[in-house]
């Protein structure tokens, strides 16, 4: 009995072991660095650094606005078209892959296509909105700082929505028929049925796609580098950009990576739900 | 006696056949390859006028072979930080002076003095003494400079000419004015724009300010001069000029090559540039006949004064990774790289100065082109930005609210004084 434990122990251990390799030592390494233990400001120099710095205060309300706005933004319009896809419609197979093509463009490659749109000389945004006399002259939307937010808020809601739509669709489709012909053997309408059954049976899948969704979005950097790199002045920067600046720009290492582990810890905290929900279903 | 020649034939061909392996052995065994990176290998006229240069070194020196490795410049130092830090990176790379000074103080370039005094004990004479400035730290110079411009005004002289103007402005008073003149937005048509995005915004802006003789920082880079009377008239010049509507709109996000396609394509007169201004416009647009509608004049100064240094300085230097096994080949590379007749052919093909002074002073080209002689002057009166391994920091917080008063965040008394108050709090975290 005991044999057969350990030989459980030995099959596993391989993938701990890469598991170990591949995610430990670079979480280890970026926490080590962020104390100032391979060289740098000293222990927890960084740390105490990062309260007094206005960048790294406004690139966290800057990440929290926008997860706030984007997460919601997803789940609504994510449902929306969920619900859609679900229903019983001609060449649904075409409507699916047209809903999951933004996804499939490249963040840093919808930052720039959107860039090119709201351009003020060039983009189309501001040609159709004067040809249809919304508006005179036109309009530098990346060149104010609340529509430069609004604006990233927007394209990054066209681009991720597909992701939190196919954890709801798949969470649709496993809701048994039987509850929706018990709901109209009761007389229920549209909105009671969706209020009363669709949403209760689909919180769950709801819940995970929020966690995931707000896990990515706090790490979301290409969008907005490609799009406004942070600007204009620090109205678009978040924290993942804050970090690249750090790192990269400025070449202070150990203060990047004290403001990595602070958004590693933040996004773990977020991950508990998702981790607690998982485990319920396999017990 | 047909049987002792054979033998003799036998014996030699043998010979022959083993002194021929011996030298191709030998060649094999000091074949090296050494790695070459440059932002200038990703543009098409520089990339071309590199590789011709690699080529002919390569046949002068047929133990070396050299691997071009280009590297777009926003993700230069991401590239080449990460290699180093790893163990590995470019042979020898190319570097502009704002990031210098922390290569240096990490460790990841080598000191070239002992290679150049192995040469040549005058090796570095002939190189402007501004030039080696930002490359030596303690005595040892880290790199050999291979350009070196000064920042001026590039403008459409038939632009000026459609608008009554007989040239550039020598005051920012006289600048707003012309701007006045140049500027018909309802037509597409701007007198200017200012870099505000992150590429290209170190050289071109901060011209503005040396030009009211404002500095950044103090004389001994040890704290912030962002509170002089010079640099408020400089900052409310630069917030109020964008706000007159002399710029296109959307200047938050223009960077060097945004201002040159403005140019390129006729909706600014002039913008801040340099020599490779003329050919990189020129490219982009073959039809505005660049090299002889665009000319290179002066920045204006502040009431026309004379204000030396009153502009800004750029140059490119060619360094070798500290990390490198063939310090040899790459100091071979690096030297024929900065030779004399390369700089000259540099010059003929891309427009630009050397950092070597007997190139500037004496080769005719140089001597007769209306943009070189004009900025050849100009180095005199330029200055590199401060040379502290916190600039590039305390130069994107000035930018940042250089942007929050010109989209109307801050005032711009408020954005200079924060920008003043941060650029401390960056020296003193750092010990300064």
């Amino acid at each position: 009995m005991i044999g057969e434990r350990w030989t459980a122990y030995w099959f596993v251990l391989p993938g701990t072991v890469l598991l170990a390799a591949i995610l430990g030592f670079p979480a280890i390494a970026s926490i080590l660095e962020s104390f100032g233990l391979q060289g740098g400001a000293g222990p927890a120099g960084g740390y105490a650094a990062l309260l007094s710095d206005a960048q790294f205060l406004t690139a966290s309300f800057n990440t929290a606005l926008f997860v706030v706005c984007v997460v919601t933004l997803h789940i609504i319009l994510g449902l929306a078209v969920a619900l859609l896809l679900n229903s019983q419609i001609r060449h649904l197979w075409f409507f699916r892959v047209v809903a999951i093509l933004p996804w499939t463009v490249p963040d840093v490659i919808g930052g720039l296509i959107f860039r090119f749109m709201l351009d003020p000389l060039s983009g189309g945004v501001n040609a159709l909105a004067i040809r249809l006399q919304l508006m005179q002259q036109p309009y530098d939307w990346l060149g104010d700082p609340d529509w430069a937010m609004v604006s990233v808020i927007m394209a990054e809601t066209w681009r991720g929505y597909p992701y939190p739509m196919l954890i709801l669709l798949a969470g649709l489709q496993a809701i048994p028929k039987e509850q929706y012909e018990a709901a109209a053997i009761d007389g229920a309408g549209a909105w009671a049925t969706f209020t009363n059954v669709t949403l209760p049976s689909l919180m769950p899948m709801i819940l995970i796609a929020v966690v995931l969704d707000v896990i990515w979005q706090c790490r979301l950097f290409g969008m907005i580098y490609g799009m406004t790199n942070g600007g204009p002045g620090d109205a678009t920067q978040n924290l993942s950009l804050f970090v690249y600046r750090q790192y990269f720009q400025f070449f202070e290492t150990s203060y990047a990576a004290s403001a990595a582990v602070v958004l590693a810890a933040v996004l773990l905290a977020v991950a508990v739900p998702y981790i607690r929900a998982t485990l319920r279903e396999k017990d | 006696m047909i049987g002792r020649l054979k033998t003799y034939a036998k014996l030699g061909t043998a010979l022959l056949f083993t002194a021929a392996m011996s030298v191709s052995q030998q060649a094999f065994a000091e074949q090296v390859t050494i790695t070459y990176s440059d932002w200038q290998l990703a543009q098409e006229g520089w990339g071309k006028s590199l590789r011709t240069a690699i080529g002919e070194f390569e046949a002068k020196n047929p133990g070396i072979k050299v691997v071009t490795e280009p590297v777009q410049l926003g993700q230069r130092d991401v590239r080449f930080t990460t290699a180093i830090r790893a163990g590995r990176g470019p042979d020898v790379f190319a570097l502009d002076a704002n990031p210098v000074r922390q290569y240096i103080s990490e460790g990841w370039v080598l000191g070239l003095s002992r290679f150049a005094e192995a040469q040549d004990s005058a090796f570095f004479d002939d190189f402007y003494d501004t030039s080696l400035a930002p490359v030596t730290v303690d005595g040892t110079v880290y790199g050999v400079p291979m350009n070196t411009v000064a920042m001026g005004l590039v403008y459409n002289r038939k632009k000026f000419e459609a608008a009554g103007l007989s040239g550039p402005a020598t005051s920012w008073a006289e600048f707003s004015a012309h701007a006045d003149a140049l500027t018909d937005a309802g037509a597409g048509q701007w007198a200017t724009t200012l870099v505000l995005a992150p590429a290209g915004f170190d050289l071109r802006v901060p011209s503005i300010f040396h030009s009211f003789g404002a500095s950044f920082l103090t004389s001994d880079w040890s704290a912030s001069a962002l509170d002089t009377p010079e640099m408020k008239a400089a900052f409310t010049y630069v917030v109020d000029l964008i706000k007159s509507g002399a710029v296109p709109p959307g200047v938050t996000q223009v960077d060097a090559n945004g201002a040159r396609r403005l140019l390129a394509n006729g909706q600014i007169a002039m913008t801040i540039g340099t020599t490779w201004t003329i050919p990189e416009v020129s490219t982009m647009n073959p039809n505005l006949d660049g090299w002889n509608v665009l000319r290179i004049a002066a920045l204006p100064t502040d009431g026309g004064r004379k204000i030396s240094p009153h502009t800004t300085l750029y140059q490119k230097s060619l360094f070798i990774n500290a990390n490198t096994k063939h310090p040899e080949a790459a100091w071979a590379l690096v030297n024929f790289l900065t030779e004399r007749a390369q700089m000259e052919r540099w010059f003929d093909d891309n427009n630009m100065l050397s950092s070597r002074r007997s190139v500037n002073e004496t080769y005719g080209p140089i001597q007769e082109s209306p943009f070189a002689s004009v900025v050849s002057q100009e180095i005199q009166h330029g200055t590199f930005l401060p040379l502290i391994p916190e600039w590039p920091r305390i130069l994107d917080t000035f930018r940042q609210n250089l942007q929050d008063a010109v989209t109307g965040t801050k005032t711009a008394d408020q954005a200079l004084a924060d920008a003043h108050r941060e650029t401390n709090a960056i020296l003193k975290a750092s010990g300064n």
